[in-house]
Order: C-alpha cells, then structure tokens, then sequence
C-alpha cells in the first residue's frame, strides 16, 4: 500500500511456536532498553463475581515466581537504576521495564518467568486485598472516577465493558486466590501475549535470548475473545449522583464503533476536532493528553463563554463497541442544564454541517505532525509498538494514519450524525453537595 | 575549544541583557527540541492581597502571546507539532517549549513572544479566573491536595514563600485586575536572575546569536529579591480535616528541611531515597504496601529549594486503616535519624539511583528537565557527570546526620485529611491536635 507511512524504527518480528508474537526495535545510540509484554487480557475477560481479576493478577505478577520470590522483581530493575511498572485496561494489560542498556536480560528473564509460572499464593493475595482496596478507594475519591464509573454501568447491560478495571468493591472483597490462580492459568500464556523490547542492542543476538528464554514455554492462553454482545440502545439513560466535589460535572457517552470499524477514521477526526486531539494521535512530550486545546469546539463553546472551567471529548479504541464520551467541568454558578444544552447545540451543529475546511486542514496537521516524534526513547518505541501490536498490528498505525489524512468533511459530518444519535445517549451527571471540610 | 555532545554537561553561553543562557546537547537520537525560559516569578513575589497573581500570569503569559491570540497560537503550535507547558513554584515560574528540533528558531521565537509579549487578552484574565477559582474548590476539597496544603500552613509562618499553594482566596482572585497581572509580569518575568535553557543540536554560536535576537527586548530587566523569612522549627503537632464522603484519607507527615545548595544535600537526597523517594525499593513502600498491605501509595519527597525546603512522608489508605499507617511513617523518619542505615541498603539505593542516569536521556524532553535543573540552580556545567562521585562518596553515618537535618521529625506535623470523623482516636503520642 502507498501513501504517507509513520516514521516507525526497523522492526524484527516473529512469532513462536507456543504463540508469543515478538517485535524488536533495536536502536543502536539508545543509552536504553524497553521490554513491554501486552497480554491481550483485560476486563472484558472478566464474569461478574471476579471482577477485578485481570487488576488484580498485574498486582500478584511482581509478587513472586520461581525464580524471583517476593520483592526480587523490584529488587533486580530498580537496583541496576530500571523503572518498572504495569497497567491495566478493559481490552489488555502491560507490563513495562526500561533498564540502562547493559541490562536487557534481567527483565526478559523476569517476563519468561512469570508468564506462565507466577505465584500466587494464598497468603499474598489476602495481603493485597487492602492495596487493591486502597487503589479503588484513591480513585473513589475523584467525582470523576464515579461518574466515569457510572456512565459504564448504565450504558452496558451485558457486555464486560460495564464495569471498571478495577472491579467492584464486592468483588475484591470476595475474590479468592484460587479463582485468581485458576483465571491467570487460562488466560495467560504465549498465545495471547506480545513481547516488545526497543532501544540499544543488536538484533540477532538479542533474538537468540528470547528464543531461548521464551520457547520453552507452554502454549497456553485461551480465546480471549468476548462472546456478550450488547443491544443497541432504545433510549437515552440517565443517572444523577451527588458527592463532594467542586463544581458540577457531567459526562455524556455515545454507543461508538469498534476499532475495526471502517467509521474509526471519522470518528477520531470528530474526536479531535470536539476534543483537540484523539488518543492513538496526541502529540507532545508527555505520555497523556494535554489538559487544554483552546482551539477544539468544545472547549470554544464552554470554558471561553464561561460555561465550563474544563471540556473534552474521548474516544478510545476497543476491541468491541463503546463509547465516545463528553466530559465538562461546569465553571462556578452554572447549572448542568445549562451546560447540557450547551454541548447538545455543539454536536448538533457538527453533525448538521460538518468540520469547517480550516478545522479539517488544522486537524490533518495535527495528526501528520504527531506521528513526527512519537518514537523517540525505547519506552515510548516499545509502549507505541505494542499498543498497536496488541490492537492489531504495528502497521496498523499506518492504516489509521492515512485513513485519518484522507477522510473528507463530509465523512466526519456523517460520521456525527450517526454517532450523536439522542437514543443511544447516556448522560451522568454529578452534583457536589459542598463542604470544603470541617477542622 | 570542543563543543560538549554529552546531554549530561550544559554550557554556560553569554548573557543576553542579563538573562544566563544555557545550552545542553539532546541525547543521541532525539529529534525534538526543548527550550525553558525560568524566572523569578513564582508565587513568593505575589503581592499582598493579590495572592494568585503568580499562577495567574504563569498561565496567562501561555495563553496569547505577540502576534498570535489564543487560538491562533494554539493552532500556530500545533502545525508545528509543538506544545508550551507551564510551571510554576514558590521561588520561580517556567515556560516550556518542545518540537521539533529542526524548528528550533521558530519555537524559540514562540518562546520569546509568550516571555516577553504576553497579550492578557480581557477574555482570557476572565476564564483563567474561572479556572482559579475551580482549582481553590478542588484543593479545599481534595484530601491529597488538601492535606499537603494544610502541612504547609502548619511548618511555614506567616509571609514565608513555601506557605501558600499559590492558588490565592476568594477574595484576592476577585480583587486581581488585568492591570495587577500586566504589572506582575513586567516586575518579574524579567532577564535579572533568569535562565533560558535549550536543548538543541544547534552549535553554541548560533544558540547565541538567537538568543540575542529573540530576547533582547529584555533590556536588562531587574527583579526585586524573594523575601524569605527563617522556617521557624514548629513544635511536633498534628492536624486533621473531615471531608466527609471520600473514599481515602490522605495522610503527611513533614517538617522544614534543607536547600539545594545546601553541603548536605546529597546525603540528604540519599537519606529521602532509602526512606520513600525510590519507588519500589523504599523503606515506606516495603513497610507499609509489601508488608502492611495498607496502602496503595506511600513514599517520600525532599522539596529542597534555593532558600530552604521542605520533606513530606506520606500515604493513602482507608477509613478503617489509616490509623495504623500513622505510626510507621513516624517510625520509619525516625529510624533514619535513630539507626545508621546499613552499608547494603545504601549501596543498592546509591546504585539505583546512579544507574538511573541513562533513563534520563531517554529523550530530549527528559534530558532537558536536567539541564533545566543545573541552570536554574546556577551548579557546575558538569554537575550531572560528577554526580554519581558525590553520592558515592557519603557515608553511612552522613546519611544518618543529614536526616537528622534534612528529615527531622523532631519538629514535625501530621495532617490527616479525608473522612476522619473519629480522629480523636487516632494514635498520637506525641501529638497536639488542633
């Protein structure tokens, strides 16, 4: 295929015998090196009453495994000046080390070693309960989180997208080790895992040690595929919440398209242009979004008229169908009403007319000169390379790149037209019942 | 003379009207460009009841600049694929830029406009008002935000620049006029005690030439002096702030400490690593999460600064649980000071800390933050080479004597802050509760 391509490193990429996908990025003046393993395992994978699973399994696999006991893990990365960590999402988990660049081998020994063999023992899953418990509890303690949280429950009834990453409360309180065994022993294995490593070392040797250290390995991982599918929405869903908080807010969702969707590229273009940029497309230094797009639609609309003190959009890509989300921050004295009908008049004016040619010009740029400088360092090459290993495939980001470059305005208009449809909307609203506390 | 390539040595150019420019190569590789203009311009210089002024300007000056309003520059850097971000302290505010590196001079330029040429466009004083205000709500509210700042009110007195968050009251953000903001601009975004930092393969003389031409407009700009009054040592006292509803309660433990400058700082940095500043690794991590399985975090930081500082020990847990995490972030302080840490520990945190090195020129924007560090500071140009030899070089015992200093509990204060209805019964046997 032709057409504008990303400027991605060379790769090396194979698959073994037992499942593993790998991808090398060797980049010879890296005073680094980066090993991410992307299971594609997540909270879809979840049933209710072990929800929080896959959380909870990235919280047990630094807890131990044959050859790195309890803190060993730790102890190996951080001591020779490494950073380690993991995230979990709805659709995959990761787990990341970046090590100076002599140091390659101590997290490839650390991944084989734990990819099919953690330990999770009784004793240790009953003492991160409370760690897990605290994590939810911190996140509690944002109105945001709650909203977010309830916007997904009321938007999905059967599909595993309903409920968050971190599981319910009733769930961390009741899971047990061994449903925790039981659900890593399935998932977890070469055939649902890719391994990426970037940054300075030579190809063929480094290759030889993940053949070595990774084909020994079980072919294990089941179909992590989800089988719920859920029903198209006949009306808007609301729900109302009230907590401390600062000013009201409000989130609003739309059922959205998966990522295989052919209406992706639109859909990012009307991410970027309500938003001011679109996740897989974000530029910038930093690894999330900027805080502020004073040219985006929304923020136009709300926080320069006063309205709000914060607005965006979101869309992230899922395997499955999910939502594109409004979230705005109402600035003091403004009632949610009025900030409802605020965003309602933005998309209904998007989706009656369609980006401007200047808004399609400027979005375009945004997105080409993105993709400029995303591969620079082994962390951000390893997490890019995976994220879209793990959504497909490292040329998949090619795909999308010119998909996005190429969609017209009418594309994008129609695209807001079939996305902002008032009976797939769920609106959570959230009103802080004040007190800025009590000495 | 050879032009230093090695990220980790800066260059000390010559003045532009007073203002130190500073050059530091990127990291092998890297493509994008970094450059920093800091300034004495953090919220210590804010005016007697015009508290906020700071922030206000940091943001503002961010905001539409020269030629560009504030949409035109937004859409300005992003066809460059560029972002400005901002900071902004007690003692000093900063403004970033980062692109491409082969646009170095335009992104300069941009800099320059943003420093110099601030708009204060009416309708932007406006919403960033708005926004102020929104953020005064969320620190009150939030128990993490909340509790550092009623830590800070209870270490610092009255009038010390480490006091405040810099957010303002009510009140101040009111009274603050367009006019108040343009004066605190021209007072303090100024060339005297400033620094502009790049990070850029272009050559000395050229980083120079720009620099002239771009800032000259500066015309040897003084500030006024930060007024920095003595931290007096607080007697040991704890604080507690319901905030029903929440999930966690946030819990500080910190006292005053020493500066950057100061001839102990690097044991004391390594005294803060062993104690909670090395993730993973640390005594409060290992404690309270590996072992106690109480928290989800708990560490340390050593705030030292160019007039003093400040250290906090620090943790959040569960309304049922963060009565027992009290006792081990005291202990752990205390142990510091109490026990000569031993020679395995420290070498493990010393060789963490000393491998670390490389994963900061990961990228131009990492490398950057070092540079940024040495200039404003004013340390040798090659302070991050001889780095790893000063911290080789403490000893056990020093590690002891610095936190003696550095991290002293013995005048220390404990905020916990979060639904804590019941802290009356909260372990405190050295505590005055408020």
């Amino acid at each position: 295929m032709t057409g504008p391509r990303v400027p991605r490193p060379r790769l090396r990429s194979f698959t073994l015998e037992n499942g593993l996908r790998v991808v090398l990025a060797p980049a010879d003046m890296s005073p680094t090196s980066s090993v991410w393993v992307w299971y594609r395992v997540g909270s879809k994978n979840e049933w209710p009453g072990i929800t929080g699973a896959s959380h909870w399994v990235e919280h047990m696999l630094f807890e131990g495994s044959p050859r790195y006991r309890k803190g060993e893990i730790d102890r190996a990365v951080v001591g020779v000046g490494g950073q380690l960590n993991a995230f979990t999402d709805v659709d995959f988990t990761a787990y990341f080390s970046t090590v100076p660049r002599d140091h390659l081998s101590v997290p490839l020994d650390i991944e084989s070693d734990r990819m099919t063999r953690a330990l999770i023992t009784d004793e240790e899953v009953s003492r991160e309960r409370t760690v897990i418990h605290s994590e939810r509890e911190g996140s509690e303690n944002w109105p945001e989180f709650r909203v977010e949280e309830e916007l997904y429950q009321l938007a999905f009834r059967m599909h595993p997208y309903r409920w968050d990453p971190l599981g319910s409360r009733v769930d961390i309180e009741r899971l047990t080790a061994e449903e925790l065994r039981g659900y890593y022993a399935r998932f977890y294995g070469p055939r649902n895992a890719i391994l990426v490593v970037s940054g300075g070392f030579d190809a063929a040797p480094v290759e030889r040690e993940v053949r070595r250290r990774f084909s020994r390995l079980p072919s294990t991982g089941d179909d992590v595929s989800v089988r719920e599918v859920e029903p198209e929405p006949r009306g808007e869903r609301r729900s109302e919440l009230s907590g401390p908080g600062t000013t009201p807010y409000l989130q609003i969702g739309w059922r959205s398209p998966a990522l295989s969707d052919p209406e992706t590229p639109a859909t990012m273009l009307l991410d970027t242009v309500l938003g001011g940029e679109t996740r897989i497309f974000a530029a910038g230094a930093g690894w999330g979004r900027a805080p502020e797009h004073p040219s985006s639609r929304l923020y136009r609309a709300l926080v320069d008229t006063g309205l709000a003190v914060r607005a965006t959009s979101e869309w992230r890509p899922r395997y499955y169908p999910g939502l594109f989300t409004i979230q705005a921050q109402a600035a003091p004295g403004v009632s949610l009403d009025r900030l409802e009908r605020a965003i309602e008049a933005v998309v209904e004016r998007l989706a009656r007319s369609g980006p401007t040619p200047r808004e399609l010009d400027d979005t375009r740029a945004k997105v080409r000169q993105s993709v400029a400088l995303a591969y620079e360092g082994a962390s951000r090459t390893a997490f890019r390379l995976g994220y879209f290993s793990v959504l497909r495939s490292p040329e998949y980001e090619d795909e999308l790149f010119r998909a996005v470059l190429t969609t017209s305005a009418n594309e994008v208009r129609d695209r807001a037209r079939g996305l902002f449809r008032p009976e797939t909307r769920v609106v959570v609203r959230y009103t802080p019942d004040g007190g800025a506390g009590d000495d | 003379m050879t032009e230093p390539t090695d990220p980790l040595r800066v260059e000390y150019l010559s003045p532009v009207e007073g203002l130190e420019v500073v050059r530091q190569s990127p990291p092998p590789g890297a493509a994008s460009f970094s450059a920093t203009y800091v300034g004495p311009a953090g919220w210590g210089f804010d005016p007697d009841g015009r508290e906020g002024s700071a922030r206000l300007v940091n943001q503002l000056v961010t905001s539409a600049a020269g030629r560009y309003d504030r949409v035109e520059l937004a859409r300005e850097l992003d066809r460059l694929g560029a972002t400005l971000s901002r900071q902004c302290a007690p003692e000093s505010a900063e403004v970033t830029v980062w692109g491409p590196a082969s646009e170095w001079e335009r992104l300069t330029s941009i800099l320059a406009d943003v420093v110099l040429r601030p708009r204060f466009d009416p309708s932007d004083v406006s919403r960033a008002r708005r926004q102020m205000r929104e953020r005064q709500l969320r620190e009150a509210t939030q128990p993490a935000s909340r509790a550092e700042r009623e830590l800070l009110h209870a270490i610092f007195p009255p009038d010390h620049p480490y006091r405040e968050t810099g957010l303002g009251s009510p009140r101040s953000l009111v009274r603050l006029s367009r006019t108040d903001l343009v004066r605190f601009h021209r007072e303090h975004y100024t060339s005297g005690d400033a620094r502009l930092v790049l990070t850029t393969p272009a050559r000395s003389p050229a980083v120079e030439r720009v620099a002239r031409r771009l800032f000259r407009g500066f015309e040897n700009t003084r500030s006024v002096a930060l007024s920095v009054p003595p931290a007096s040592r607080p007697r040991t006292t704890e604080r507690s702030v319901n905030l029903p509803g929440r999930s966690q309660v946030e819990v500080r433990v910190g006292g005053a400490s020493i500066s950057r400058t100061a001839p102990e700082y690097p044991a004391a940095f390594l005294a803060n690593e062993v104690l909670g500043g090395r993730p993973l690794l640390s005594r409060l991590f290992q404690r309270v999460r590996e072992r106690g399985g109480l928290a989800y975090h708990a560490s340390s930081e050593l705030e030292a600064m160019r007039f003093g500082g400040y250290w906090i020990a620090q943790a959040g847990s569960g309304a049922d649980r963060w009565r027992r995490v009290v006792p081990m972030l005291r202990q752990e302080v205390d142990r510091l000071r109490n026990e000569t840490v031993g020679t395995p520990e420290l070498e493990r945190t010393r060789q963490s800390v000393i491998g670390e090195i490389p994963l900061a020129l990961e990228s131009t924007a990492e490398a950057h933050e070092l540079a940024v560090e040495v200039a404003y500071y004013r340390l040798p140009s090659d302070y991050w080479l001889t780095w790893p030899a000063r911290l080789k070089a403490v000893r056990p015992s020093e590690v002891r004597q610095a936190a003696a200093i550095a991290l002293d509990r013995r005048s220390s204060v404990t905020v916990f802050a979060g639904p804590v209805r019941n802290a009356s019964r909260s372990p405190a046997p050295d505590g005055r509760r408020r």
